[in-house]
């Protein structure tokens, strides 16, 4: 008769399984511990004439305490001449038109998260009267640090030490809506080039609505079979202007030339935002040939 | 068997809390945004940590002292969230650092290649290869159009060098290193 504890080649026996399991609760604790920042969710925020009123939520997944400052700045997506996208953040001084930084506000601003808490946090908007139809922007700054920062302890024996304190701050972005909102986008030039073992899509693309278009961007590097080389997809936000610069690696395999690109953007399909919260715009196909 | 079936339930409360502690956050996250927005599906929410402090050590008087971006007491910010997702990225750098008291400071300087952005999210310094992202790049002014990794996640190694002067006041000399990140898709 087999004993209950008898062990297999590559089986656990259950106290060596509940070692492996405090092991791996262990390790789980350290790793959320260690590798998790102040989280922020969500990732965008609409409020709207109808809607004046919003939140977020900020959770501390860590076992520290953590002191959080919420704060408003100005910043959209820009491109370079390369194609490549960063974001200015502006506090002051901001003179764009469709700056909402001067009239939404935030309650509280000013948090200290306990070990695995969380605190919501309420927008308003203020908006003056004279608005016009479309949408309005303020990126949410979420600056958070050490809640239990030890202040620097002077140098043992004279010594000089530094302590740099590291800051961590996320932007999400907050719009506003009011009035007739329209989502339209237009590619004002689009071309594919080769290079080495890439293919360069480069896209020229004009705002034409009056709210961000966001959305989804393919682009399929097919053979002359229509065969797929490669593709690639990304989120798509165009709040004015925005030129961007896809690469699309040639992949090794049995393709035919001429080769072409395949160019698709869509409102559609963006699962980070709720349709109830998305603009729905045209829809933008282009097959580009590579020469 | 009757003492493996006495483990069972303990077995089972611990598999249970190691669930909780797994999916707990998310679960917590997914409730509280799923308010008013019931068809929506969450992005994985960005954060950004302070995974290790730029560490000079002891300092001595009139003797700058630096500290490679691939040592192993870089400056490291880790990035969390969504796959691929396309993220900017920029660094507030101090030009000094100074005592509590601000009766002196020691200037701090960051060169146009003291950092390394790995966006495959090793989270190694020491283990960087230019393939894994953005090698010697400028912590003023970091690569646009990076992308998190498969597993949504990048890695900012930051390098740096102070220098003291011969009559620094000793004591310990304090700044701060602010990393801002957002999605550049929403």
């Amino acid at each position: 008769m087999m004993k209950s504890n008898t062990s297999f080649p590559g089986r656990l026996t259950p106290i060596g399984l509940r070692g492996v399991l405090c092991a791996l609760a262990l390790l789980l604790f350290l790793v959320l511990d260690l590798s998790a920042g102040v989280l922020v969710a969500p990732t965008v925020v609409i409020l709207s004439d109808k809607e004046r009123t919003g939140r977020i939520t900020i959770q501390n997944p860590t076992a520290k305490p953590r002191e959080v400052d919420i704060y408003f700045s100005f910043g959209l997506p820009e491109s370079d001449s390369l194609g490549d996208v960063r974001i200015s953040l502006q506090d002051s001084n901001v003179t764009d038109t469709r700056s909402a930084l001067d009239w939404i506000k935030a309650f509280p601003r000013k948090v200290l998260l306990a070990p695995n808490g969380s605190q919501v946090v309420r927008l308003v908007a203020n908006p003056p009267d004279s608005l016009q139809p479309g949408e309005y922007w303020a990126r949410i700054v979420i600056r958070s640090q050490d809640g239990a920062a030890a202040l620097p302890l002077a140098g043992e024996n004279n010594q000089i030490t530094t302590n740099l304190n590291m800051i961590m701050q996320t932007a999400i972005m907050l719009k506003y809506r009011t009035g007739e909102l329209t989502a339209k986008l237009e590619l004002a030039d689009a071309s594919a080039l080769q290079r080495d073992s890439l293919i360069e899509v480069m896209l020229d693309m004009a705002n034409r609505g009056n709210v961000s278009y966001v959305g989804i961007l393919t682009c399929r590097l097919l053979d002359a079979g229509k065969k797929e080389i490669s593709h690639k997809k990304i989120d798509l936000a165009v709040y004015r202007d925005m030129k961007r610069r896809i690469n699309l690696p040639f992949l090794p395999g049995d393709f035919k030339p001429p080769y072409q690109v395949e160019v698709l953007i869509t409102t559609e399909g963006r699962h980070d935002i709720a349709d109830k919260d998305m603009i729905f715009g045209n829809i933008i196909n282009r097959t580009l040939a590579v020469p | 068997m009757s003492r493996f079936l006495g483990t069972l339930p303990k077995l089972t409360s611990l598999a249970a809390a190691i669930l909780v502690l797994l999916v707990g956050p998310s679960m917590v996250m997914a409730q509280d945004v799923a308010n008013g927005t019931a068809t929506a599906t969450v992005l994985t929410a960005l954060s950004v940590t302070a995974t290790a402090p730029l560490a000079f050590g002891n300092v001595l008087q009139g003797v700058p002292k630096s500290v490679a971006k691939t040592d192993a007491a870089a400056g490291i910010f880790t990035i969390n969230g969504a796959t691929n997702a396309g993220i900017a990225m920029y660094m507030q750098l101090p030009d000094y650092v100074e005592l509590a008291d601000g009766s002196d400071r020691m200037v701090i300087a960051f060169g146009v290649t003291d950092s390394n952005v790995d966006t495959t999210g090793g989270g190694d310094p020491t283990a960087f290869v230019a393939a894994d992202g953005y090698a010697d790049q400028d912590p003023h002014n970091l690569p646009s159009g990076a992308n998190l990794s498969d597993a949504g996640a990048a890695n900012i190694f930051l390098g740096g060098r102070v220098v003291p002067t011969v009559d620094q006041t000793a004591g310990a000399y304090s700044g701060e290193i602010i990393l801002t990140v957002a999605y550049n898709g929403s």
